[in-house]
């Protein structure tokens, strides 16, 4: 091989790498990202059941109910709609009924009951989850915040 | 003064430093290819090392030898031709001089002026302890630190807790009368402000524990409007509309026209569809409603003259009307609690005016001074 | 008055600053050089004025001086003396003045030790330092300034998030922060060498030390921080894909390809402009890093604060200094002279196809971690990209890197013999093999996968020490001499193996846990027994503890195998009632190198408790493996080709990065 050959297989074959890394990374978002949704955009957008997805929004007030030892159940609501979670495991130290929670997962087949298997709550005092945060106030609801009734 | 002398000296000294370089003979700057002269020399023996070492082939260190080798003369031959820079003193040395002392205190005061705060001195906690002066936050923190070493003191826990309150420490205030009613029991004061700071902590909602707070604060004292005025809410927010409406014209019909809380009872009867009832006779209340609302509303700084101003307002009120005894005894608890024990001895004895040693009240009194460690006795200063 | 003076003597700093910005530059194009070298001074002046601004401020967090808001904000008089002096870079001001700290720290080296350099490369180098530290000055002071006053002081202070409360996370920021600025140095040489327009011999022998000993410290800096987020978050995670781990991630992706083809420059002048493009990549990447966490663009743990100047200024710090680095090498890249040639087949070869395999991943990490922000502005779509995305594409990738690391140090330099080394490797692969089939055998079938894996990591290990015996000449020679032989070998061949066993130690542990980790949830009433892996648990029943600032409950565990019993496991749920935190107390156990992992959950009516708890065998190779590559950073620090150049005063410099660590 001269060294032209040479130099052109060098580059050819880091173009070929990286090609083979660009498609690599397009299947990856095809396959392993999940979109964001809250309650009120499910009923716009139909999610096929088995589709990974993350909901956000507020826990509902008196929803959390436990099943047998470790599965819960509880609401998710952004005020317009609400979807009942299933999750088994142990559920974040920050999980609070009214507070934000973010449940990824998906739907079963044939139910409206989302199954979730990772549930993230807000971390601190003044974290909530920024998709969260965003989406609700766009829907005017506010956070945290509870009627003042005096 | 110091603080500025002090600036001046730093700017000087950072100033003398950068210019001292200028202020030197100028020397001669060498080729930079005398620089990767001396590394391939070095290259050329480490190599030698590695080949005695036996680390390297014989082939390959050749190799590498006579590379190294062609890149030491290439660089020999361009340090030849580049040969020395004559050294160099231009203009550029007075204006960098010009640029470095006119730059660090342009710069460095400019700057400062717009985001420092001089003058202000340092306030290590501990000195703020040592001598509070009229530092209120060291006040309470101090009445804290106490209380932390000596929770058991009921006294100080009960006058902490509307303090509390006013600051907009709502969950401390709870904390508070929480432990003044376990250590000193239940008054109707203490059962009503406890209420009080649950209302207030859990946004305005009367809970079935505030509600029996002020329930036990009613079967102490039938009068306490604030405890009648929370459960006549808590009435309401339950939906018993009648029951409520009921209630507030209750308490309305007992409390005086201007008393503090009247808006706010007028405003829920005609809320509640009754009409506004007549004025009738008083009785003297905590912190209101109003007045909590109130301090909902200021910033901090407002609070902190607030609470301030209630023990100044407690004091000038027992100047005039100097017959209540409950007054007397929270107005020296209270100076106690601050730390400002001389104002708490000058109460004392204005207490004694009002209650003489001989009665019964001033017996209390007197008892209470001892309990305190506060000497009625002292001089005047 | 000393607070204020603090804060002034940042201000100067910032001025100083300035003054190194540009007299030194003027110096070069002038040829004048007293103003040259009068960017060594300014450097050393720099840095005693930010570090007497830093002890002022760790003054007011140790007295308690709540007059300055920082202190009030994130500190607590009952705070012990240790969490009250982290404090100061627990927080978004402070930890900008300790980022700001460091890097003038390692502008004052450059100009105390840089003695041997040519004047004109020292001068350029100390300016462009100056350049990032006159931005982070000004950021600080105008943004985000730690200095500022609360009139009247406050009594007490709102204390630190107790999950910061913690000795681990005390000192994960500040390794951190060692290895991200680490590379401005880097990144200062290569802007100089752009500007300068040629690269100097020395140029090479200054970066590869600088880059070794900045990556030495991002290891360590991730690895802790890695740790602490196990045992700490107590979801039995080690590594979440979290953006702003990518954000540490990422520079230290590229500071690894960047050690490589320096390596590669060293030797044989060649991948020239290539390095200076890694050394300009990596310095952004930490950059790109400190904006992500800073600006609070993403929301996460570590996001201290959100505030839009703040991020639109550190954005604009971004644009500028990538900005302009990249636009400069595209001016004067064509430049520098291309040095030496080599074969595909080579070290040299080798090592780029190490640097082709590395920068994609980056690229691709980078990729996962931006696209969610990029797709948002665009579209308003929500999206987030979490571990799935980044084991098919960051674990793929990795896969043929780890198989040709082992050939990179037994090829040649120039032009190497590819049958040779896979003849000299068939010991290692053959006995990777053996060990990914006992792994298969032992797991009772299971996933194909993980044996490999195993394999790939036992393969690594021991094709780093074929080197070693190689080189040694042992069974060729007799044992002594192999024995001096192998004595006699540069340090930075031991710092290679070290680096390279690390790797398979790490990479082990992965597999194993992810792979063979048991994990049971279940709820659990005192008495009740649970079968955990090879151990049985026996739940005892809860305890009410009290500690200085929190209250907590504590379950009691029984741990026994085989119906005896071995020790005990405490895990507990804690609440801190000055800020209203619950957090989790994970109760481990280490048995060997593997750990039995519980985590409490809520209590349920019936006096049961949920408990989650997971067996991890052979989990503490992760940490391991990270320690031993950090050992063969430092051993390679410590060889003496890398002092050469002017040997007597470099030897200095080698101490000084060492103690930077």
């Amino acid at each position: 091989m001269t060294r032209k050959q040479k130099r052109l297989a060098i580059i050819g074959g880091g173009v070929g790498f990286l090609t083979a890394a660009v498609l690599l990374v397009m299947f990856a978002f095809s396959q392993a990202v999940a979109y964001f949704y809250v309650p009120g955009d499910l009923a716009k957008a139909s999610v096929a059941p088995g589709t990974r997805i993350r909901l956000g929004g507020l826990v509902e007030t008196g929803s959390v109910k436990r099943g047998e030892g470790r599965t819960v159940t509880f609401n998710v609501t952004d005020t317009l709609a609400t979807v009942s979670v299933t999750y088994t495991g142990i559920l974040p130290d920050l999980f609070r009924e009214g507070q934000g929670v973010v449940a990824e997962g998906a739907f079963a087949a044939g139910s409206p009951v989302f199954v979730a298997d990772t549930v993230l709550a807000k971390h601190d005092e003044t974290y909530m989850p920024k998709d969260v945060a965003d989406r609700l106030k766009a829907q005017g609801v506010t956070l945290g915040g509870k009627e003042n009734i005096r | 003064m110091l603080f500025w002398i002090l600036v001046a000296i730093l700017t000087a000294a950072v100033a003398a430093v950068l210019v001292l370089p200028l202020m030197r003979a100028a020397v001669p700057l060498p080729s930079p290819h005398s620089h990767d002269i001396e590394v391939y020399r070095d290259q050329l023996d480490e190599l030698a090392r590695d080949r005695e070492a036996g680390l390297i082939g014989g082939e390959e260190a050749e190799l590498a030898r006579a590379e190294i080798a062609r890149r030491l003369l290439a660089a020999s031959a361009a340090d030849a031709t580049a040969g020395q820079s004559a050294p160099k003193r231009l203009l550029s040395s007075r204006h960098a001089q010009a640029f470095i002392f006119l730059c660090l205190p342009a710069i460095g005061v400019g700057l400062y002026l717009m985001t420092g705060s001089p003058g202000v001195p340092a306030q290590p906690l501990a000195a703020r302890l040592a001598s509070p002066g009229d530092d209120i936050n060291i006040l309470i923190a101090n009445a804290e630190n106490r209380l932390a070493l000596n929770p058991g003191d009921g006294a100080g826990w009960d006058l902490l807790a509307p303090i509390y309150m006013r600051s907009g420490r709502v969950d401390d205030a709870v904390d508070a009368y929480d432990r003044a009613i376990r250590l000193m029991g239940p008054t109707p004061a203490r059962l009503g402000g406890y209420a009080e700071a649950l209302v207030v902590q859990s946004g305005g909602l009367v809970t079935a524990e505030a509600q029996s707070a002020l329930e036990k604060a009613l079967a102490l004292d039938s009068d306490d409007p604030r405890s009648e005025f929370y459960l006549a809410l808590g009435l309401r927010q339950e939906g018993k509309r009648a029951e409520a409406l009921a209630a507030f014209r209750k308490l309305a019909g007992k409390s005086p026209a201007d008393a503090t809380w009247m808006p706010f009872v007028n405003r829920h009867i005609a809320e509640l569809g009754g009409p506004p009832p007549d004025a009738a006779g008083a009785a003297p209340g905590n912190p209101t409603s109003k007045d909590i609302a109130a301090a909902d509303e200021m910033g901090a700084g407002d609070r902190q003259a607030m609470i301030r101003g209630m023990v100044e307002s407690l004091s000038s009120r027992l100047k005039e009307d100097p017959a209540n005894f409950e007054g007397w005894t929270r107005l020296i608890r209270s100076y106690v609690v601050l730390d400002q024990r001389d104002k708490a001895e000058e109460a004392l004895r204005e207490g004694l005016k009002a209650f003489p040693a001989t009665g019964d009240e001033g017996k209390q009194l007197l008892a209470l001074g001892r309990e305190l460690g506060i000497d009625a006795s002292g001089e005047e200063k | 008055m000393i607070i204020e003076l603090g804060h002034y003597a940042l201000v100067l700093a910032l001025a100083t600053a300035i003054i190194q910005a540009w007299l030194p530059i003027a110096g070069v194009t002038r040829g004048d050089r007293a103003l040259m070298e009068l960017a060594s001074s300014a450097a050393v002046v720099c840095f005693l004025l930010v570090a007497f601004s830093f002890a002022v401020l760790t003054f007011a967090y140790v007295t308690s001086d709540f007059s300055v808001r920082n202190v009030w904000e994130n500190s607590h008089s009952l705070k012990p003396l240790i969490y009250k002096m982290t404090g100061v870079w627990g927080n978004h001001e402070g930890s900008m003045l300790l980022w700001l700290l460091i890097l003038v720290f390692f502008s004052a080296l450059v100009s105390l030790f840089g003695r041997s350099l040519p004047e004109t490369l020292k001068a350029t180098v100390l300016a462009v330092q100056a350049w990032i530290a006159g931005a982070f000055a000004l950021f600080i002071l105008l943004t985000s300034n730690p200095f500022a006053r609360l009139i009247p002081a406050p009594g007490e202070g709102k204390d630190l998030n107790p999950v910061l409360q913690d000795i681990g996370l005390s000192i994960h920021p500040p390794l951190l922060y060692l290895g991200y600025v680490g590379f401005s140095v880097c990144f200062s040489f290569a802007v100089a060498a752009l500007i300068e327009g040629r690269i100097d011999a020395a140029w090479a022998r200054w970066v590869r030390p600088w880059t070794l000993a900045a990556w030495t410290c991002l290891t360590a800096g991730i690895a802790m921080g890695s740790y602490w987020a196990y045992y700490e978050l107590g979801w039995g995670g080690w590594w979440f894909w979290d953006p702003v781990e990518n954000a540490s991630f990422m520079p230290w992706l590229a500071g690894t390809a960047l050690l490589h083809s320096a390596l590669v420059m060293e030797k044989r002048e060649a991948l020239k402009i290539w390095t200076v493009l890694l050394a300009i990549l990596t310095f952004s990447l930490s950059l790109l890093g400190t904006f992500l966490v800073r600006s609070g663009v993403l929301t996460s743990v570590h996001a201290f604060a959100t505030d839009p100047t703040r991020g639109v200024f550190i954005l604009a710090i971004l644009v500028i200094f990538i900005g302009g680095a990249f636009s400069l090498f595209a001016l004067r890249a064509s430049h520098l002279k291309a040095g030496g040639i080599f074969a595909p087949i080579s070290r040299e070869g080798a090592l780029v196809l190490n640097n082709l395999i590395l920068t994609t991943a980056t690229a691709t990490v980078l990729t996962g971690t931006l696209y969610p922000l990029l797709l948002e502005a665009l579209t308003g779509d929500k999206i987030s990209v979490g571990a799935p995305f980044f084991n098919m594409t960051f674990g793929l990738l990795m896969l043929p890197l780890i198989a040709v690391v082992p050939f990179g140090p037994l090829l040649a330099w120039k032009r190497g013999d590819l049958a040779g080394a896979a003849q000299r490797l068939f010991a290692a692969a053959a006995i990777g093999l053996v060990v990914a089939a006992t792994c298969y055998y032992a797991a009772n079938g299971g996933p194909v996968l993980a044996p490999l894996g195993i394999g790939l990591g036992a393969y690594l290990i021991l094709g780093a020490l074929t080197d070693l015996v190689l080189r040694s000449g042992l069974g060729k020679v007799a044992g002594g001499v192999a024995w001096r032989r192998l004595t006699g070998l540069p340090r930075s061949a031991f710092g290679t193996a070290l680096a390279h066993i690390g790797l398979g130690i790490t990479l082990i542990g992965i597999v194993t846990v992810t792979a063979f980790q048991t994990e049971v949830v279940a709820e659990m009433k005192p008495g009740a027994m649970i079968d955990v892996g090879r151990y049985s648990l026996r739940f005892d029943g809860m305890r009410q503890g009290r500690g200085p600032n929190y209250t907590e409950e504590r379950g009691h565990f029984t741990v026994s195998r085989g119906g005896v019993a071995v020790t005990e496991i405490w895990s507990s749920k804690r609440l801190y009632p000055a800020r209203r935190m619950p957090t989790t107390e994970a109760g481990i156990r280490t048995f060997g190198l593997s750990q039995l992992y519980v985590s409490l959950g809520d209590q349920m009516a019936g006096g049961g408790i949920v408990v989650r708890i997971w067996w991890k065998p052979l989990i503490l190779c992760i940490w391991g493996g990270a320690l031993v590559m950090m050992a063969g950073g430092i051993v390679s620090l410590s060889d003496r080709r890398l002092r050469v150049g002017a040997p007597s005063r470099a030897r200095k410099a080698v101490l000084a990065t060492g103690a930077a660590e």
